[in-house]
């Protein structure tokens, strides 16, 4: 699943709502789309463990026969968690999201990581290069919201919460090539994104990051 | 069967979903189910075979068969193959990643001349021995089928066996005869190339000697008894045959990227250039009731947001605006699109694309063909200049923002005043443009796009050569020197070199066999696209194997001479296609036999004639 861009994934969404006859709304206009938002989209080649969509429906259907319908339709490696419904009135996820939590497991952990992530974290600067239809140079580190370096059982991991949203954003990967060997030894995923909630950012199941991270730790794999 | 991980490779590549799999629809079977592997292999990339509708119709047709499993293989892009070689690493299917050596048989679909070395890459990644003699018990059967296979020869030495017409009936004969042989314990090849070679469609190569006199081709001969001199291709009555309500929905983008909902097989416009019109007749229809029962069917096995209708014409569907209202109405309140691949450049067809597009302001495109009427009427294209004029001032009123039109140069009896016709055809239609009110226009453009001649197999032309490179290159700088000027228009063509390469394998014959094998050893790869494309290596494969090229693309034989191609019959009289050739150089048209009734062309018993009750007109 991961390999799929997108805009790929988007269309195997809505691929699958026409053959569940599942009753999505329509944009107005000259060409109406279904209307599906995805909170936060994932890099190509990204897995992510906790992702968000906002579908908007004609008619409401029973929670479980939508996810038994939906579930049918995709494809494996897409595995709906939960539904919710939300008022319509309600802004889609994608115009509060603000931050993405990416874990990178390194094969074996060395002190030289934990001083990495003293330096970033005092940085002033971090100038990441992005080529696009033109090179630009990128600062980075006010994206960079908060990083925590762990030693588990020889291995370490690190958690990055990234900014994410309309108003830029670091990617994973230009923080894991400033550690040594991060881009060819870590494997990184997307492990959940965070709104924006006052003063704090919490889970769209409304847990806070400091109590998210807390869980993450312990569930991840040794 | 997996003994390599090949996931890793997939972070190594660009577009990784080309070698994914596990599409919806994608089938995997319990290998304890499976006496039969097959692979159907497609020669070229994923994006391309993806919208290929042989391919999905016996993908499903084969899983369909109890004990039978047929996965997909499509060519890998340069980048994996550089991988696969480096890594020793033979390629494999899509569905269960087994090395392409390790199916009971490896079914190409043969689409055109610049796919050849493709095959012939896919075979060697695959650890598959290229020629048919030096195959061993264990072995894989290579099986070749498509429009390619109603001139096999310059393949001939590759494959094991051809099929030739429709696939639908043909294949399950050819498997249950297999698993026949598989039962009977008879190890041999030689044993099942013999079972088959008298199903009726199937050629097996190896029983086949082409002769020669005085250094011409001279005909082709039997090697064994019991064997037809002639192949008959293989025809299905479309309204009872099988075809696929599900297929595999691809994730990534892909060439035509929807449904396919094939309207009729074969085509009546009798357009004397065109090998398909003559290979897949007769017409034969599916019923309104049939159509809409897929239709509705495919949609929701697939979710595709497009339905395309499609056939060589469909705008000679009979009754094809009831059918458009029908599978409106089936596919009410699903989002569904429907369009037609092509239609004919008339005012009727413009109105259909209309009924059945959401947005009017894209683009319509024709293919005149020629640029003067003298010369449509040589190929048969009936279509005058007022009609073109008129279709083009209509899309154009009806907001349409782009024409996109065909032609062909190098035509039999081509002139320079046929090759500026196109170019006064193009300046009539952007008069057309000028002449609309400047405040109620938008942006337009014209792409003309000027593919080169090719004589065909089985066709009326198939007695002209193709005009010398020179040639091909004088005449696109005319045009190219004649469009510059205007700004509204974009002019594209094909390569000359490689419209000369399809001349020769076009027309060939088993010589070219080791030119082939040549060139695709001295690096040649995926021909059809052109930044890969090598004239110049191929150049030095036809002097390495002391063949002139030029021989082949500019042979006139005699009405008499013997062809390489004629021992497969595509049902269609020689006689026919001598007496279109006539008509041809004195500039007469033929009719449509649908409109006009019965022209002769050879048929027997022509469902499209009514004789078939159920199948009109």
């Amino acid at each position: 699943m991961k390999y799929i861009s997108h805009l790929d994934l988007q269309r195997v969404f809505t691929r699958a709502l026409r053959r569940g006859a599942i009753p999505v709304a329509f944009s107005q206009g000259f060409n109406p789309q279904p209307r599906l938002v995805f909170a936060a989209p994932l890099a190509v080649g990204l897995e992510g463990k906790n992702e968000y969509l906002d579908l908007y429906l004609t008619s409401c259907w029973e929670k479980e026969v939508l996810k038994q319908v939906l579930q049918e339709q995709l494809p494996g490696g897409l595995a709906i968690k939960t539904i919710t419904f939300v008022d319509l009135s309600a802004e889609p996820l994608s115009a509060l999201v603000e931050a993405a939590l990416y874990v990178a497991l390194f094969p074996s952990f060395s002190e030289q990581y934990v001083l990495t992530v003293a330096d970033i974290l005092q940085a002033k600067e971090i100038v990441a290069v992005r080529t696009g239809k033109k090179e630009r140079k990128v600062d980075i580190r006010p994206f960079i919201y908060s990083l925590k370096i762990k030693n588990d059982s020889g291995g370490a991991q690190l958690f990055m919460l990234l900014a994410a949203g309309s108003k830029g954003g670091a990617r994973p990967e230009e923080v894991l090539s400033l550690f040594p060997g991060g881009k060819e030894t870590a494997k990184v995923f997307r492990e959940n994104i965070f709104l924006r909630n006052g003063e704090t950012l919490l889970t769209p199941a409304g847990e806070t990051y400091e109590e998210y991270l807390q869980k993450v730790q312990l569930s991840l794999p040794a | 069967m997996r003994k390599f991980d090949y996931r890793a490779l997939l972070d190594k590549v660009q577009k990784p979903a080309r070698y994914l799999g596990k599409e919806i629809n994608a089938v995997h079977k319990d290998p304890d189910d499976v006496q039969l592997h097959i692979a159907l292999a497609f020669p070229d990339l994923y994006e391309v075979g993806m919208s290929h509708l042989g391919l999905k119709i016996l993908y499903a047709l084969s899983n369909n068969i109890p004990g039978v499993y047929a996965e997909r293989v499509f060519a890998p892009a340069r980048d994996m193959e550089e991988l696969l070689r480096a890594g020793g690493l033979p390629l494999f299917s899509l569905e269960t990643w087994t090395p392409l050596h390790a199916f009971d048989l490896v079914g190409f679909t043969i689409q055109y001349e610049l796919c050849y070395t493709a095959i012939l890459n896919m075979l060697e990644l695959g650890g598959i021995p290229l020629r048919s003699k030096e195959r061993k018990d264990g072995n894989p059967f290579i099986v070749g089928g498509g429009p390619g296979a109603f001139n096999p020869e310059p393949l001939a030495p590759f494959f094991d066996f051809f099929v030739i017409g429709d696939g639908e009936e043909v294949l399950p004969e050819l498997l249950k005869e297999y698993q026949r042989w598989k039962k009977s314990g008879d190890q041999q090849r030689i044993s099942f190339l013999r079972r088959i070679a008298s199903i009726p469609g199937i050629y097996v190569p190896s029983f086949y000697e082409p002769l020669e006199k005085d250094g011409k081709f001279a005909g082709i001969k039997p090697l064994l008894s019991g064997i037809p001199s002639k192949i008959t291709k293989r025809t299905v009555d479309l309204e009872h045959s099988f075809y696929p309500e599900a297929f595999p929905v691809p994730y990534m983008k892909v060439v035509h990227d929807r449904a396919m909902l094939e309207l009729f097989r074969g085509c009546t416009q009798g357009c004397r250039f065109c090998q398909a019109g003559i290979i897949y007749r007769p017409v034969r229809n599916r019923s309104i009731p049939r159509l809409r029962q897929l239709a509705g069917n495919i949609i929701a096995r697939t979710g595709f947001e497009e339905l395309s209708l499609t056939s060589l014409s469909s705008g000679d569907y009979p009754g094809i605006e009831e059918l458009v209202d029908e599978l409106k109405e089936e596919l009410e309140g699903k989002d569904v699109q429907l369009s037609f691949p092509s239609l004919r450049a008339e005012s009727s067809a413009l109105k259909l694309a209309d009924r059945v597009q959401r947005n009017r302001s894209g683009g319509v495109t024709f293919a005149p063909e020629a640029g003067t009427q003298r010369l449509r009427n040589v190929i048969n294209k009936r279509i005058s200049r007022e009609e073109i004029l008129g279709a083009a001032a209509e899309a154009i009123s009806s907001g349409r923002n782009h024409v996109k039109l065909y032609f062909m140069i190098g035509l039999p009896t081509e002139k320079d005043e046929d090759i500026l016709g196109i170019v006064k055809l193009v300046q009539d239609i952007l008069a057309i443009y000028e002449k609309r009110d400047k405040k109620n226009r938008g942006p337009f453009r014209i792409t003309v796009s000027a593919a080169t001649f090719v004589p065909k197999a089985h066709t009326p032309f198939q007695w002209e050569p193709q005009i010398p490179l020179k040639e091909i290159r004088r005449r696109q700088a005319l045009l190219k020197r004649e469009f510059r000027p205007l700004r509204k228009v974009d002019f594209t063509w094909h390569e000359a070199e490689m419209s000369f390469l399809e001349a020769v394998f076009a027309r060939g014959d088993r010589k070219l066999a080791p030119v082939l094998e040549k060139a695709y050893r001295m690096g040649s790869r995926l021909d059809a696209w052109s930044d890969k494309f090598s004239f110049s290596l191929w150049k030095r494969a036809f002097e390495a194997e002391g063949l002139d090229p030029e021989y082949y693309t500019e042979f006139q034989p005699g009405y008499d001479d013997p062809l390489p191609w004629d021992h497969i019959d595509t049902k269609v009289s020689k006689e026919y296609l001598i007496k279109e050739h006539r008509r041809a150089i004195r500039g007469e048209t033929t009719g449509d036999c649908r409109v006009e009734g019965c022209r002769g062309c050879g048929i027997k018993n022509c469902p499209g004639m009514g004789v078939d009750g159920n199948l009109s007109l």
